[in-house]
Protein backbone atom coordinates (compact mmCIF):
# COMPACT_ATOMS: atom_id res chain seq x y z
CA UNK A 1 0.00 0.00 0.00
CA UNK A 2 1.58 3.59 -1.19
CA UNK A 3 1.14 5.78 1.88
CA UNK A 4 -0.52 9.37 0.90
CA UNK A 5 0.93 12.15 1.01
CA UNK A 6 -0.38 13.71 4.28
CA UNK A 7 0.73 10.46 5.75
CA UNK A 8 4.56 10.88 4.42
CA UNK A 9 4.68 14.60 5.91
CA UNK A 10 3.37 13.27 9.18
CA UNK A 11 6.08 10.41 9.12
CA UNK A 12 9.01 13.04 7.81
CA UNK A 13 9.04 16.60 7.25
CA UNK A 14 10.81 16.44 4.44
CA UNK A 15 8.12 15.18 2.38
CA UNK A 16 6.60 19.22 3.26
CA UNK A 17 9.48 20.19 0.95
CA UNK A 18 8.01 20.66 -2.51
CA UNK A 19 4.74 22.47 -0.24
CA UNK A 20 6.93 25.09 1.02
CA UNK A 21 8.19 25.66 -2.52
CA UNK A 22 4.80 25.75 -3.80
CA UNK A 23 3.89 28.70 -1.36
CA UNK A 24 6.56 30.36 -2.94
CA UNK A 25 5.93 30.27 -6.69
CA UNK A 26 2.46 31.42 -6.03
CA UNK A 27 3.39 34.43 -4.09
CA UNK A 28 5.63 35.42 -6.44
CA UNK A 29 3.33 34.94 -9.15
CA UNK A 30 0.95 37.48 -7.60
CA UNK A 31 3.41 40.07 -6.64
CA UNK A 32 5.04 39.71 -10.50
CA UNK A 33 1.38 40.70 -11.98
CA UNK A 34 0.83 43.24 -9.25
CA UNK A 35 3.87 44.84 -10.13
CA UNK A 36 3.07 44.80 -13.26
CA UNK A 37 -0.37 46.47 -12.94
CA UNK A 38 -2.62 43.56 -13.08
CA UNK A 39 -5.80 43.01 -11.07
CA UNK A 40 -6.02 39.93 -9.65
CA UNK A 41 -10.02 38.49 -10.16
CA UNK A 42 -11.82 35.91 -9.13
CA UNK A 43 -13.92 34.12 -11.36
CA UNK A 44 -16.85 31.27 -10.91
CA UNK A 45 -15.56 27.36 -11.04
CA UNK A 46 -19.27 26.64 -11.27
CA UNK A 47 -21.16 27.21 -14.65
CA UNK A 48 -23.82 27.13 -16.99
CA UNK A 49 -21.95 27.01 -20.34
CA UNK A 50 -17.95 25.97 -20.01
CA UNK A 51 -15.74 26.43 -22.59
CA UNK A 52 -16.19 24.65 -26.05
CA UNK A 53 -13.22 22.36 -26.65
CA UNK A 54 -14.12 19.24 -27.91
CA UNK A 55 -12.04 16.92 -26.65
CA UNK A 56 -11.90 18.19 -22.99
CA UNK A 57 -14.94 16.18 -20.79
CA UNK A 58 -16.48 18.10 -18.06
CA UNK A 59 -18.09 17.10 -14.46
CA UNK A 60 -21.54 17.38 -14.25
CA UNK A 61 -23.71 18.75 -11.38
CA UNK A 62 -27.06 20.31 -10.85
CA UNK A 63 -27.58 23.59 -9.04
CA UNK A 64 -30.77 22.95 -7.23
CA UNK A 65 -32.84 26.26 -5.69
CA UNK A 66 -36.39 25.51 -4.06
CA UNK A 67 -39.26 27.39 -5.92
CA UNK A 68 -36.71 27.14 -9.52
CA UNK A 69 -36.20 24.46 -11.96
CA UNK A 70 -33.16 22.68 -11.39
CA UNK A 71 -30.54 23.71 -13.77
CA UNK A 72 -27.36 21.51 -14.95
CA UNK A 73 -24.17 22.68 -14.02
CA UNK A 74 -20.18 22.30 -14.92
CA UNK A 75 -16.85 22.35 -13.02
CA UNK A 76 -15.33 24.54 -15.57
CA UNK A 77 -12.31 23.53 -17.97
CA UNK A 78 -10.92 27.22 -17.22
CA UNK A 79 -11.37 30.22 -16.57
CA UNK A 80 -10.80 31.60 -19.60
CA UNK A 81 -14.80 32.89 -20.77
CA UNK A 82 -15.66 34.71 -17.62
CA UNK A 83 -12.14 36.27 -18.15
CA UNK A 84 -13.09 37.73 -21.02
CA UNK A 85 -16.29 38.84 -19.61
CA UNK A 86 -14.13 41.00 -17.50
CA UNK A 87 -12.23 42.54 -20.74
CA UNK A 88 -14.60 43.66 -22.15
CA UNK A 89 -16.58 45.02 -18.84
CA UNK A 90 -13.07 47.02 -19.07
CA UNK A 91 -10.84 45.94 -16.36
CA UNK A 92 -7.75 46.20 -17.89
CA UNK A 93 -5.29 43.81 -17.33
CA UNK A 94 -6.22 40.97 -15.43
CA UNK A 95 -5.19 37.67 -13.65
CA UNK A 96 -6.27 34.75 -11.88
CA UNK A 97 -5.23 31.33 -10.23
CA UNK A 98 -8.19 29.20 -9.53
CA UNK A 99 -8.87 25.22 -9.67
CA UNK A 100 -9.95 23.84 -12.95
CA UNK A 101 -10.77 20.44 -13.59
CA UNK A 102 -11.19 18.22 -16.60
CA UNK A 103 -12.84 14.42 -16.58
CA UNK A 104 -11.66 11.29 -18.40
CA UNK A 105 -8.71 11.89 -18.80
CA UNK A 106 -5.84 9.25 -18.23
CA UNK A 107 -3.17 8.60 -15.80
CA UNK A 108 -0.11 11.10 -16.04
CA UNK A 109 2.25 12.36 -14.16
CA UNK A 110 1.39 15.91 -15.34
CA UNK A 111 -2.06 15.13 -15.17
CA UNK A 112 -4.50 15.63 -12.07
CA UNK A 113 -8.24 15.63 -12.78
CA UNK A 114 -8.32 19.13 -10.41
CA UNK A 115 -5.29 21.29 -11.12
CA UNK A 116 -4.41 24.76 -10.63
CA UNK A 117 -4.50 27.20 -13.77
CA UNK A 118 -2.62 30.49 -13.85
CA UNK A 119 -4.29 32.51 -16.56
CA UNK A 120 -3.56 36.19 -17.27
CA UNK A 121 -4.70 38.54 -19.90
CA UNK A 122 -2.23 41.55 -21.18
CA UNK A 123 -4.49 44.56 -22.81
CA UNK A 124 -3.46 46.62 -25.85
CA UNK A 125 -0.76 43.52 -26.06
CA UNK A 126 -0.80 40.55 -27.87
CA UNK A 127 1.17 36.88 -27.92
CA UNK A 128 4.35 38.45 -29.01
CA UNK A 129 3.80 40.57 -25.27
CA UNK A 130 3.15 37.31 -23.77
CA UNK A 131 6.13 35.88 -24.27
CA UNK A 132 7.98 38.31 -22.77
CA UNK A 133 6.03 37.95 -19.86
CA UNK A 134 6.20 34.44 -19.59
CA UNK A 135 10.51 34.95 -19.73
CA UNK A 136 10.21 37.69 -17.26
CA UNK A 137 7.54 35.71 -14.68
CA UNK A 138 9.80 32.36 -14.87
CA UNK A 139 13.05 34.70 -14.11
CA UNK A 140 11.30 36.45 -11.28
CA UNK A 141 10.35 32.98 -9.44
CA UNK A 142 13.88 31.80 -9.65
CA UNK A 143 14.99 34.52 -8.16
CA UNK A 144 12.24 35.30 -5.48
CA UNK A 145 13.20 31.43 -4.46
CA UNK A 146 16.50 32.75 -3.77
CA UNK A 147 17.61 29.76 -6.34
CA UNK A 148 19.19 32.39 -8.94
CA UNK A 149 22.27 33.21 -6.46
CA UNK A 150 25.08 32.91 -8.99
CA UNK A 151 23.20 35.52 -10.88
CA UNK A 152 23.08 32.78 -13.69
CA UNK A 153 19.75 32.16 -14.63
CA UNK A 154 19.80 28.11 -14.11
CA UNK A 155 17.33 26.22 -12.68
CA UNK A 156 18.59 22.56 -12.03
CA UNK A 157 15.36 19.79 -12.60
CA UNK A 158 16.05 16.14 -12.73
CA UNK A 159 19.50 15.96 -12.88
CA UNK A 160 19.46 18.64 -15.64
CA UNK A 161 20.53 22.47 -16.11
CA UNK A 162 18.29 24.70 -17.99
CA UNK A 163 18.86 28.07 -18.82
CA UNK A 164 15.89 30.86 -18.11
CA UNK A 165 17.93 33.50 -19.77
CA UNK A 166 16.10 36.01 -22.12
CA UNK A 167 15.02 35.11 -25.33
CA UNK A 168 14.19 31.87 -25.28
CA UNK A 169 14.05 29.35 -28.03
CA UNK A 170 11.08 30.46 -30.32
CA UNK A 171 10.33 28.36 -33.26
CA UNK A 172 7.14 27.96 -35.31
CA UNK A 173 5.07 25.18 -35.96
CA UNK A 174 5.84 25.03 -39.70
CA UNK A 175 9.61 25.25 -38.82
CA UNK A 176 9.51 22.49 -36.79
CA UNK A 177 7.67 19.90 -38.90
CA UNK A 178 10.46 20.70 -41.52
CA UNK A 179 13.35 20.98 -39.39
CA UNK A 180 12.49 17.60 -36.99
CA UNK A 181 9.91 15.88 -39.39
CA UNK A 182 10.74 16.76 -42.96
CA UNK A 183 7.06 17.76 -43.29
CA UNK A 184 6.45 20.73 -45.47
CA UNK A 185 4.21 23.64 -44.34
CA UNK A 186 1.87 22.94 -47.39
CA UNK A 187 1.77 19.20 -46.95
CA UNK A 188 1.07 19.76 -43.19
CA UNK A 189 -1.89 21.29 -43.38
CA UNK A 190 -2.91 19.17 -46.38
CA UNK A 191 -5.58 16.46 -44.70
CA UNK A 192 -5.05 13.71 -47.32
CA UNK A 193 -1.30 14.28 -47.55
CA UNK A 194 -0.39 14.68 -44.03
CA UNK A 195 -1.98 11.31 -43.62
CA UNK A 196 -0.43 9.65 -46.17
CA UNK A 197 3.24 10.79 -44.81
CA UNK A 198 1.69 9.62 -41.11
CA UNK A 199 1.42 6.41 -42.98
CA UNK A 200 4.75 6.03 -44.59
CA UNK A 201 6.81 6.96 -41.50
CA UNK A 202 5.13 3.97 -39.70
CA UNK A 203 2.25 5.18 -37.71
CA UNK A 204 -0.89 3.38 -37.39
CA UNK A 205 -3.47 5.04 -40.00
CA UNK A 206 -7.03 3.84 -41.01
CA UNK A 207 -9.83 5.41 -43.11
CA UNK A 208 -10.87 6.98 -39.58
CA UNK A 209 -7.44 8.80 -39.48
CA UNK A 210 -8.21 12.52 -38.61
CA UNK A 211 -5.65 15.38 -39.45
CA UNK A 212 -5.56 16.35 -36.27
CA UNK A 213 -4.50 13.00 -35.28
CA UNK A 214 -2.13 12.49 -37.82
CA UNK A 215 -0.78 16.22 -37.37
CA UNK A 216 -0.89 15.63 -33.31
CA UNK A 217 0.91 12.17 -33.52
CA UNK A 218 4.05 13.15 -35.54
CA UNK A 219 4.09 16.48 -33.51
CA UNK A 220 4.35 14.29 -30.39
CA UNK A 221 7.03 11.41 -31.60
CA UNK A 222 9.12 13.92 -33.77
CA UNK A 223 8.95 17.22 -32.76
CA UNK A 224 7.99 17.23 -28.96
CA UNK A 225 11.06 15.38 -27.82
CA UNK A 226 13.29 18.00 -28.89
CA UNK A 227 11.50 21.14 -27.39
CA UNK A 228 12.87 22.86 -24.08
CA UNK A 229 15.98 20.88 -23.70
CA UNK A 230 18.55 23.17 -22.40
CA UNK A 231 16.32 26.00 -22.14
CA UNK A 232 12.62 26.81 -22.55
CA UNK A 233 11.17 27.00 -26.28
CA UNK A 234 8.54 28.63 -27.95
CA UNK A 235 5.94 26.88 -30.20
CA UNK A 236 4.11 29.33 -31.89
CA UNK A 237 1.73 29.93 -35.14
CA UNK A 238 -0.32 27.05 -34.60
CA UNK A 239 -2.78 25.83 -37.59
CA UNK A 240 -6.02 27.60 -37.50
CA UNK A 241 -8.27 24.72 -36.97
CA UNK A 242 -5.99 24.31 -33.29
CA UNK A 243 -6.68 27.18 -31.87
CA UNK A 244 -10.40 27.77 -30.85
CA UNK A 245 -10.07 31.23 -28.88
CA UNK A 246 -7.22 32.86 -30.89
CA UNK A 247 -6.86 35.55 -33.55
CA UNK A 248 -5.87 34.19 -37.44
CA UNK A 249 -2.47 35.52 -38.38
CA UNK A 250 -3.18 38.43 -40.88
CA UNK A 251 -0.30 37.26 -42.89
CA UNK A 252 -1.50 33.73 -43.69
CA UNK A 253 -4.98 32.97 -42.05
CA UNK A 254 -4.19 29.78 -42.28
CA UNK A 255 -2.35 29.60 -38.93
CA UNK A 256 -3.52 31.87 -36.03
CA UNK A 257 -1.52 33.61 -33.20
CA UNK A 258 -1.02 30.69 -30.03
CA UNK A 259 1.60 29.56 -28.74
CA UNK A 260 2.86 27.25 -26.08
CA UNK A 261 6.03 27.05 -24.41
CA UNK A 262 7.78 24.31 -23.43
CA UNK A 263 10.54 23.23 -20.69
CA UNK A 264 12.14 19.63 -19.91
CA UNK A 265 9.54 17.93 -22.13
CA UNK A 266 7.17 19.35 -20.11
CA UNK A 267 4.09 21.60 -21.52
CA UNK A 268 3.59 24.61 -19.32
CA UNK A 269 1.28 26.88 -21.12
CA UNK A 270 -1.03 27.87 -23.93
CA UNK A 271 -1.56 31.68 -25.32
CA UNK A 272 -3.22 33.29 -27.53
CA UNK A 273 -3.90 36.51 -29.54
CA UNK A 274 -7.33 36.40 -28.53
CA UNK A 275 -10.19 36.49 -31.15
CA UNK A 276 -12.43 39.76 -30.85
CA UNK A 277 -15.03 39.30 -33.36
CA UNK A 278 -17.85 37.86 -32.06
CA UNK A 279 -19.27 36.44 -35.04
CA UNK A 280 -16.38 34.23 -35.72
CA UNK A 281 -15.99 33.28 -32.26
CA UNK A 282 -19.90 32.12 -31.95
CA UNK A 283 -18.84 30.28 -35.33
CA UNK A 284 -16.55 28.59 -33.90
CA UNK A 285 -18.10 27.43 -30.86
CA UNK A 286 -21.00 26.29 -32.38
CA UNK A 287 -19.03 23.93 -34.80
CA UNK A 288 -16.92 23.20 -31.30
CA UNK A 289 -20.23 22.05 -29.66
CA UNK A 290 -21.40 20.26 -33.13
CA UNK A 291 -18.26 17.81 -32.80
CA UNK A 292 -18.86 17.48 -29.10
CA UNK A 293 -21.95 16.03 -29.93
CA UNK A 294 -20.46 13.92 -32.80
CA UNK A 295 -17.59 12.52 -30.19
CA UNK A 296 -20.35 11.66 -27.48
CA UNK A 297 -19.21 14.16 -24.96
CA UNK A 298 -21.64 16.22 -23.02
CA UNK A 299 -23.47 18.81 -24.55
CA UNK A 300 -24.45 21.76 -22.94
CA UNK A 301 -25.08 25.36 -24.46
CA UNK A 302 -23.36 27.98 -25.88
CA UNK A 303 -21.90 30.29 -23.59
CA UNK A 304 -23.74 33.40 -24.74
CA UNK A 305 -23.15 36.39 -22.30
CA UNK A 306 -19.20 35.84 -23.54
CA UNK A 307 -20.14 36.21 -26.89
CA UNK A 308 -22.07 39.42 -26.25
CA UNK A 309 -19.27 40.22 -24.42
CA UNK A 310 -17.42 40.15 -27.55
CA UNK A 311 -19.79 41.81 -29.72
CA UNK A 312 -19.60 44.67 -26.49
CA UNK A 313 -15.94 45.03 -27.36
CA UNK A 314 -12.85 43.38 -26.39
CA UNK A 315 -9.42 44.91 -26.20
CA UNK A 316 -6.68 44.07 -28.16
CA UNK A 317 -5.42 41.15 -25.84
CA UNK A 318 -3.17 38.33 -25.47
CA UNK A 319 -3.52 36.03 -22.91
CA UNK A 320 -2.53 32.71 -21.59
CA UNK A 321 -3.29 29.55 -19.45
CA UNK A 322 0.06 28.22 -17.36
CA UNK A 323 -0.11 24.78 -15.14
CA UNK A 324 0.64 26.33 -11.84
CA UNK A 325 1.68 22.43 -10.34
CA UNK A 326 3.59 22.12 -13.65
CA UNK A 327 5.95 24.96 -12.81
CA UNK A 328 5.58 23.94 -8.93
CA UNK A 329 7.24 20.40 -10.48
CA UNK A 330 9.94 22.50 -12.00
CA UNK A 331 10.58 24.83 -9.24
CA UNK A 332 10.64 21.96 -6.63
CA UNK A 333 12.49 19.45 -8.53
CA UNK A 334 9.75 16.67 -8.35
CA UNK A 335 9.47 14.09 -10.88
CA UNK A 336 5.47 14.29 -10.81
CA UNK A 337 2.44 15.93 -10.43
CA UNK A 338 1.35 14.26 -7.21
CA UNK A 339 4.90 15.18 -5.22
CA UNK A 340 3.17 19.21 -5.86
CA UNK A 341 -0.78 18.28 -4.65
CA UNK A 342 -1.50 18.01 -0.66
CA UNK A 343 -4.07 15.34 -2.19
CA UNK A 344 -3.52 14.09 -5.93
CA UNK A 345 -6.63 12.27 -6.32
CA UNK A 346 -4.82 8.78 -5.97
CA UNK A 347 -5.20 10.03 -2.40
CA UNK A 348 -8.29 11.21 -2.29
CA UNK A 349 -10.07 8.40 -4.48
CA UNK A 350 -9.76 4.84 -3.65
CA UNK A 351 -10.28 3.65 -7.49
CA UNK A 352 -6.62 2.86 -8.71
CA UNK A 353 -6.58 -0.59 -7.24
CA UNK A 354 -9.81 -1.80 -8.78
CA UNK A 355 -9.40 0.13 -11.98
CA UNK A 356 -5.98 -1.55 -12.55
CA UNK A 357 -5.61 -4.49 -11.05
CA UNK A 358 -1.70 -5.26 -9.61
CA UNK A 359 -0.90 -2.06 -9.12
CA UNK A 360 -0.25 -0.85 -5.97
CA UNK B 1 -5.00 -9.99 -26.18
CA UNK B 2 -5.68 -6.65 -28.23
CA UNK B 3 -5.90 -3.98 -26.07
CA UNK B 4 -6.23 0.04 -26.72
CA UNK B 5 -3.21 1.89 -26.38
CA UNK B 6 -5.02 4.51 -24.14
CA UNK B 7 -4.94 1.15 -21.14
CA UNK B 8 -1.72 0.03 -21.40
CA UNK B 9 0.12 0.37 -18.65
CA UNK B 10 3.99 0.80 -16.77
CA UNK B 11 4.16 -2.92 -16.52
CA UNK B 12 1.88 -4.07 -19.30
CA UNK B 13 4.04 -6.59 -22.21
CA UNK B 14 2.85 -5.04 -25.47
CA UNK B 15 4.07 -6.24 -29.17
CA UNK B 16 6.04 -2.87 -30.70
CA UNK B 17 6.65 -3.34 -33.91
CA UNK B 18 6.20 -6.63 -33.98
CA UNK B 19 9.32 -7.39 -31.25
CA UNK B 20 8.17 -7.78 -27.33
CA UNK B 21 8.67 -4.46 -25.05
CA UNK B 22 7.73 -4.07 -21.14
CA UNK B 23 6.21 -0.78 -20.71
CA UNK B 24 8.47 1.18 -17.80
CA UNK B 25 6.46 4.52 -18.40
CA UNK B 26 3.03 5.48 -20.18
CA UNK B 27 1.72 8.92 -19.56
CA UNK B 28 -1.88 10.09 -21.27
CA UNK B 29 -1.39 13.27 -22.96
CA UNK B 30 -3.41 15.32 -24.62
CA UNK B 31 -1.30 18.14 -27.12
CA UNK B 32 -3.20 21.55 -26.74
CA UNK B 33 -6.76 20.40 -25.54
CA UNK B 34 -5.97 17.62 -28.91
CA UNK B 35 -7.60 14.19 -29.04
CA UNK B 36 -5.96 11.71 -26.21
CA UNK B 37 -3.01 10.08 -27.14
CA UNK B 38 -0.71 7.65 -24.84
CA UNK B 39 2.92 8.70 -24.45
CA UNK B 40 5.08 5.43 -23.66
CA UNK B 41 8.74 4.47 -22.43
CA UNK B 42 9.10 0.77 -23.88
CA UNK B 43 12.18 -1.58 -23.00
CA UNK B 44 12.59 -4.32 -25.49
CA UNK B 45 12.55 -7.52 -23.58
CA UNK B 46 15.03 -9.00 -25.87
CA UNK B 47 17.82 -6.49 -26.26
CA UNK B 48 17.21 -4.10 -23.09
CA UNK B 49 17.16 -1.15 -25.74
CA UNK B 50 14.65 1.92 -24.66
CA UNK B 51 12.83 3.99 -27.06
CA UNK B 52 9.43 6.24 -26.80
CA UNK B 53 6.84 6.19 -28.62
CA UNK B 54 3.34 7.84 -28.27
CA UNK B 55 0.31 6.13 -29.39
CA UNK B 56 -2.91 7.31 -30.22
CA UNK B 57 -5.31 6.19 -27.16
CA UNK B 58 -7.82 4.61 -29.32
CA UNK B 59 -4.70 2.38 -31.54
CA UNK B 60 -5.27 -1.63 -31.21
CA UNK B 61 -2.04 -2.45 -29.47
CA UNK B 62 -1.42 -6.32 -29.01
CA UNK B 63 -0.33 -7.30 -25.00
CA UNK B 64 1.53 -10.33 -25.30
CA UNK B 65 1.69 -12.94 -22.06
CA UNK B 66 4.46 -13.82 -20.43
CA UNK B 67 4.70 -16.22 -17.02
CA UNK B 68 6.42 -15.39 -13.91
CA UNK B 69 7.98 -17.40 -11.47
CA UNK B 70 9.35 -17.16 -7.92
CA UNK B 71 12.59 -17.56 -7.48
CA UNK B 72 15.74 -16.93 -5.26
CA UNK B 73 18.75 -14.77 -6.17
CA UNK B 74 22.05 -16.86 -6.12
CA UNK B 75 24.99 -14.94 -7.43
CA UNK B 76 25.77 -12.41 -10.35
CA UNK B 77 28.57 -13.49 -12.67
CA UNK B 78 29.04 -10.11 -14.12
CA UNK B 79 26.53 -10.74 -17.53
CA UNK B 80 23.72 -12.37 -15.82
CA UNK B 81 22.50 -12.80 -12.55
CA UNK B 82 21.32 -16.70 -11.28
CA UNK B 83 18.11 -17.48 -9.81
CA UNK B 84 16.70 -20.38 -8.40
CA UNK B 85 13.68 -22.03 -8.21
CA UNK B 86 13.02 -23.33 -4.15
CA UNK B 87 10.70 -25.96 -5.43
CA UNK B 88 12.84 -27.52 -8.39
CA UNK B 89 16.19 -26.26 -7.93
CA UNK B 90 16.10 -25.51 -11.64
CA UNK B 91 18.25 -22.36 -12.02
CA UNK B 92 17.78 -19.71 -14.63
CA UNK B 93 20.25 -16.74 -15.86
CA UNK B 94 18.51 -13.46 -16.59
CA UNK B 95 20.79 -11.14 -18.65
CA UNK B 96 21.99 -8.53 -16.36
CA UNK B 97 21.48 -6.03 -19.84
CA UNK B 98 17.74 -6.99 -19.06
CA UNK B 99 17.71 -6.20 -15.56
CA UNK B 100 18.90 -2.50 -15.68
CA UNK B 101 19.55 -1.18 -12.46
CA UNK B 102 17.60 -2.75 -10.47
CA UNK B 103 20.36 -5.36 -10.09
CA UNK B 104 22.03 -3.37 -7.60
CA UNK B 105 19.17 -4.29 -5.25
CA UNK B 106 19.88 -7.87 -5.26
CA UNK B 107 20.74 -9.59 -1.99
CA UNK B 108 21.80 -13.21 -1.86
CA UNK B 109 18.70 -15.48 -0.81
CA UNK B 110 16.54 -12.63 -2.49
CA UNK B 111 12.98 -13.58 -3.65
CA UNK B 112 12.13 -11.99 -6.77
CA UNK B 113 9.47 -12.60 -9.70
CA UNK B 114 11.63 -14.04 -12.61
CA UNK B 115 9.57 -13.02 -16.11
CA UNK B 116 9.70 -15.64 -18.78
CA UNK B 117 8.39 -14.83 -22.52
CA UNK B 118 8.55 -17.92 -24.39
CA UNK B 119 10.31 -19.89 -22.35
CA UNK B 120 13.03 -17.20 -22.02
CA UNK B 121 13.80 -15.37 -18.70
CA UNK B 122 13.79 -11.71 -19.83
CA UNK B 123 13.19 -9.71 -16.60
CA UNK B 124 12.86 -10.00 -12.41
CA UNK B 125 10.01 -8.50 -10.62
CA UNK B 126 10.56 -6.98 -7.01
CA UNK B 127 7.81 -6.33 -4.70
CA UNK B 128 7.41 -2.24 -4.55
CA UNK B 129 9.49 -1.86 -1.64
CA UNK B 130 12.41 -3.76 -0.35
CA UNK B 131 14.10 -3.49 3.29
CA UNK B 132 18.32 -3.41 2.96
CA UNK B 133 20.51 -2.66 5.81
CA UNK B 134 22.74 0.57 6.14
CA UNK B 135 26.39 -0.42 5.57
CA UNK B 136 28.09 2.76 5.39
CA UNK B 137 26.72 6.26 6.02
CA UNK B 138 28.77 9.54 5.94
CA UNK B 139 28.19 11.68 8.99
CA UNK B 140 25.32 14.59 8.89
CA UNK B 141 26.40 17.56 9.27
CA UNK B 142 25.78 20.13 11.85
CA UNK B 143 23.46 22.58 11.18
CA UNK B 144 22.10 21.34 8.11
CA UNK B 145 19.06 19.68 9.05
CA UNK B 146 16.23 21.55 7.46
CA UNK B 147 15.34 21.53 3.65
CA UNK B 148 16.27 18.49 1.41
CA UNK B 149 19.56 17.82 2.28
CA UNK B 150 20.66 14.09 1.43
CA UNK B 151 23.58 12.14 2.18
CA UNK B 152 25.02 9.43 0.73
CA UNK B 153 24.74 6.14 2.58
CA UNK B 154 25.63 2.14 1.29
CA UNK B 155 23.36 -0.57 1.84
CA UNK B 156 24.29 -4.04 1.86
CA UNK B 157 23.84 -5.07 -1.70
CA UNK B 158 26.70 -2.17 -2.56
CA UNK B 159 24.12 0.03 -3.67
CA UNK B 160 24.29 3.99 -2.97
CA UNK B 161 21.86 6.17 -2.59
CA UNK B 162 20.50 9.21 -1.12
CA UNK B 163 18.95 9.16 2.27
CA UNK B 164 17.65 11.56 5.03
CA UNK B 165 20.67 12.80 7.56
CA UNK B 166 19.45 11.41 10.17
CA UNK B 167 19.78 7.67 8.78
CA UNK B 168 22.78 6.03 10.38
CA UNK B 169 24.46 2.85 10.04
CA UNK B 170 23.21 -0.54 10.83
CA UNK B 171 19.77 0.98 10.37
CA UNK B 172 17.25 -0.84 7.92
CA UNK B 173 15.79 1.21 5.30
CA UNK B 174 12.55 0.48 3.09
CA UNK B 175 13.97 1.31 -1.14
CA UNK B 176 11.35 1.72 -3.42
CA UNK B 177 11.97 -0.67 -6.23
CA UNK B 178 10.53 1.57 -8.83
CA UNK B 179 12.91 4.41 -8.79
CA UNK B 180 15.70 3.06 -6.61
CA UNK B 181 15.21 5.96 -4.10
CA UNK B 182 15.06 5.92 -0.27
CA UNK B 183 11.19 5.22 0.72
CA UNK B 184 11.53 5.58 4.71
CA UNK B 185 13.40 4.07 7.74
CA UNK B 186 12.58 0.89 8.85
CA UNK B 187 12.35 -0.32 12.56
CA UNK B 188 13.70 -3.84 12.99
Amino acid sequence: MNQKNWQKIRENKQFLQPFLVREKVIDAIREFFKKEGFHEVETPLLVQSPGTEPYLEVFESTLVTPGFENKKAYLLTSPELSMKKLLAAGTGSIFTICKSFRNGEGISSFHNPEFSILEWYRVDADYTDVMKDCEDLLLFILKKLELNANGKNKLEYQATEYDLSSPWERISVSEAFQKYAGVSKEDMLDEKKIVKIAKSKGYLVSEFTTWEEAYNQILLNEIEPHLGKSKPTILYDYPASQAALSKKKDSDPRFAERFEFYLAGIELGNAFSELTDADEQEARMVADLQYRKELGKVEYKIDSDFISALRLGLPRTGGIAVGVDRLVMLFANVPSIKDTLLFPVDDVFDYVGRLFPGVV
Amino acid sequence: MIIKAGNIRKGSYILFKGSPHLVTQADFVSPGKGSAFMRSRLRSIKTGNTQEFTFKSVEPVEEVEVQSQKMQFLYNDGDSAVFMNGQTYEQVEVPLALIGDKAKILTPDIQVHVMFYEGQAVDINFPPKITLQVVQAEEAVAGNTMGTARKLVTVESGFELLAPLFVKEGDFIAINTDTLQYDSRVNK
